[in-house]
């Protein structure tokens, strides 16, 4: 994987301005703080209170295998980290930045017994005119590493797309160019989102938010105290949270 | 190849943006030249339809309608209206009522140039568990974090911050540390009165600051007759707090003496440190990460005469931290300061805007800057009268000073007391102007 080590390298050397319009960016500011090391130490996991933001929708999907199967089937009764994306975007901070927080989340989970059975990684295409599960494959090739709980999908539909869309708040620009064609490229805001196993989000990270270290204690947090238990199959609930 | 091929697609600049400087940096921003202010304005009784409204004033100057309201949408009764915020992608406008403590949450990308109501919370204080008055609304991921000025209990200044999704559902509750109740944070100084008014967040350093003013009982009062009362007086903030932005939880009580309001952090990424003003005391005061990663408060200048009661109000700080604008709604003037040093702000020059002054706004490259007059329903001045007293105005600036451009004067127009601007685009929403105006933010 030559990927994560060049992003890294090239995160002292190349800003962008993290808080522009994502169709109207520059390379003037500042790489995401997700690809380097968090600049302060996060609340202990279990230290504080993640309240539900509201129940995360279902969707008809298809994967990159090209099966059908819908977000639920996918959550199961996993804490999902779901992702919004789609792959030949070229915003240094937006869906690439996503993917390589969420392929060190993945290494720190595939490691970590009390974690590795109950995480998944969800990584969402809006553009499933483009991102075919030939591409998602592709795609994915990027950051999976064999074994690990990481799909990759996109809406069966042009409706089941906007659905999702706006289920999840995720708001996206097509954009153009001065004689009215497609660019092929798509402003969004990047959120990426945390969901329990009662399919009720957690969490959402945007750029300024979204780093390894956070996300993995929030779902140390609402995973809860006993995770000998959880990994025994005997989840006693989430004793810490209301 | 395949995967260097890839990288370098990411890696392609692509434009600049720019917006005003005082909202959440948390989100977009506006290419160069905003097309529209969106004006959140006080009904007052005896004026046009006596109802607040979000007030849509052209200020782009490449169109035929520069200058003009070109929408006014009225929410149906008075609430106080006073601050308002974008959600984190920008689509929605809420904006609240410091009296009735409703939320208004206006759609503003369906049509830019006119703003419709999508919602209006009404159970704020029931939900929040007795928060009164929505002050600043504030930007999170997804959410939005509304900080109350009062309580429903006794209608003073004890209040809390209240944590809602984009979507308008409440989350939860976030009562401000107080003695008796520090909820674990440190008590630094002398003070913990448990006070709100306006907020900022640090994300990089997972840091949240927020300020202190004054309860209902105060805010809705007659203004002399609430410095005629030492009781009155005495009850105002004299903090700022930091929180754990991550937790929510409250970290540090620093002492602020005398109603630190609003809050302007630098935009740097080195520079951990933001500015506040207090009303009654009229200084500025650092709020800074010292070299043992500890959060300090300090005065580092005085406004004004003290003595004659300025008021500072609202404050705004350039993109490149450099500079700081200070009103002092009281004689009407508006301060610019250099911070380049912010531990020794130093003024260098004040002009009169009006009657009174209140907010100032401006683009991100500093180029324009627009103020509006109101304070307070029961605090604003009525002795005088002319475009002076309750105005929009539009001045642009060179680095020196200011060139008056243009003014709108509210209360010929019959729209009411002018509070808080918001900038609007077209180009926020992937838009093009409407072909009869010719707009440079979409060229």
């Amino acid at each position: 994987m030559r990927l994560l080590p060049f992003l890294v390298l090239t995160a002292a050397v190349v800003t962008v301005d993290i808080f522009a319009a994502p169709h109207q960016r520059q390379v003037n500011a500042v790489l995401a703080p997700g690809y380097g090391d968090l600049e302060f130490i996060p609340p202990a996991p279990g230290s504080y209170r993640l309240p539900v933001l509201g129940q995360a929708a279902d969707a008809k999907l298809v994967d990159s295998k090209g099966d059908s199967l819908t977000l639920y089937d996918l959550i199961g009764d996993k804490f999902t980290l779901l992702s919004f994306i789609y792959t030949s975007c070229s915003d240094v901070n937006g869906c690439p930045l996503a993917s390589y927080v969420m392929s060190r989340v993945q290494r720190r989970v595939m490691t970590d017994e009390a974690l590795k059975d109950l995480v998944r990684l969800v990584s969402f295409s809006f553009d499933p005119a483009n991102d075919t599960p030939e591409v998602l494959e592709q795609y994915a090739g990027h950051f999976r590493k064999p074994g690990s709980d990481w799909h990759f999908v996109t809406a069966d539909s042009a409706d089941e797309l906007n659905a999702m869309l706006e289920a999840y708040d995720q708001f996206v620009i097509r954009e153009y160019d001065q004689e009215g064609n497609l660019l092929g490229s798509i402003s969004h805001i990047l959120r990426v989102y945390l969901i329990d196993h009662n399919r009720e989000i957690r969490n959402i990270y945007s750029v300024s938010f979204l780093h390894p270290d956070t996300v993995i204690n929030d779902i140390r947090t609402i995973v809860g105290r006993n995770l000998a238990e959880i990994v025994a199959g005997n989840y006693p609930g989430n004793p810490r949270e209301e | 190849m395949k995967r260097i091929a890839l990288l370098l697609s990411l890696l392609v600049p692509i434009t600049l943006l720019a917006d005003e400087t005082c909202m959440s940096p948390y989100m977009a921003k506006i290419v160069g030249q905003e097309d529209f202010v969106y004006v959140w304005t006080l009904g007052v009784v005896g004026i046009g339809d006596e109802q607040d409204k979000l007030v849509t004033v052209s200020v782009n100057p490449n169109t035929d309608s520069y200058g003009k309201v070109i929408h006014s949408l009225s929410v149906g009764g008075r609430n106080e209206a006073h601050h308002s915020g974008f959600t984190d992608d920008r689509r929605y406008l809420w904006a609240s009522g410091l009296d009735t403590s409703k939320i208004f949450i206006f759609d503003v990308h369906t049509d830019p140039a006119k703003p419709r109501l999508h919602k209006v919370i009404e159970n704020f204080v029931s939900m929040s568990g007795g928060v009164v008055g929505p002050h600043t609304s504030y930007a999170l991921p997804g959410r939005m974090m509304i900080t109350g000025l009062s309580n429903n209990k006794d209608h003073g200044g004890q209040t809390g911050m209240v944590e809602y999704t984009n979507a308008g559902d409440y989350v939860a509750t976030y009562w401000m540390p107080r003695d008796g109740a520090l909820n674990g944070a440190e008590k630094s100084g002398k003070f913990a009165g448990g006070y709100g008014y306006d907020l900022r967040a640090f994300p990089r350093r997972n840091v949240m600051v927020t300020s202190s003013f004054t309860g209902w009982n105060n805010y809705m009062m007659n203004i002399g007759a609430m410095m005629a009362s030492p009781e009155a007086m005495a009850q105002f903030g004299n903090t700022v707090v930091i929180w754990d932005l991550h937790a929510r939880t409250p970290k540090k009580i620093l002492d602020v003496p005398g109603a630190p309001l609003e809050i302007r952090c630098a935009w740097g990424v080195k520079n951990n440190y933001c500015f506040t003003t207090t009303a009654l005391t009229s200084e500025i005061w650092l709020i800074y990460e010292d070299e043992n990663l500890e959060w300090q408060s300090k005065k580092v200048a005085d406004i004004g005469d003290a003595s004659k009661i300025p008021l500072p109000v609202d404050i705004s700080i350039t993109a490149d931290d450099k500079l700081l604008w200070v009103n002092t709604w009281n004689d009407g003037l508006t301060h610019l300061y250099d911070i380049s040093d912010p531990h020794h702000p130093v003024q260098l020059f004040e002009d009169k805007i009006g009657e009174q002054v209140n907010m100032v706004s401006q683009s991100w490259d500093g180029q324009r800057v627009y103020f509006t007059s109101s304070l307070l329903t029961n605090w604003d001045k009525t002795e005088s009268t002319g475009a002076d007293l309750q105005y929009f105005k539009i001045y642009d600036f060179d680095g020196k000073k200011l060139e008056h451009k243009l003014t709108i004067d509210f209360l010929a127009e019959k729209l009411g007391y002018p509070h808080q601007m918001r900038f609007g685009a077209y180009s926020l929403y992937g838009m093009k102007a409407p072909q009869e105006v010719s707009l440079s933010s979409a060229s």
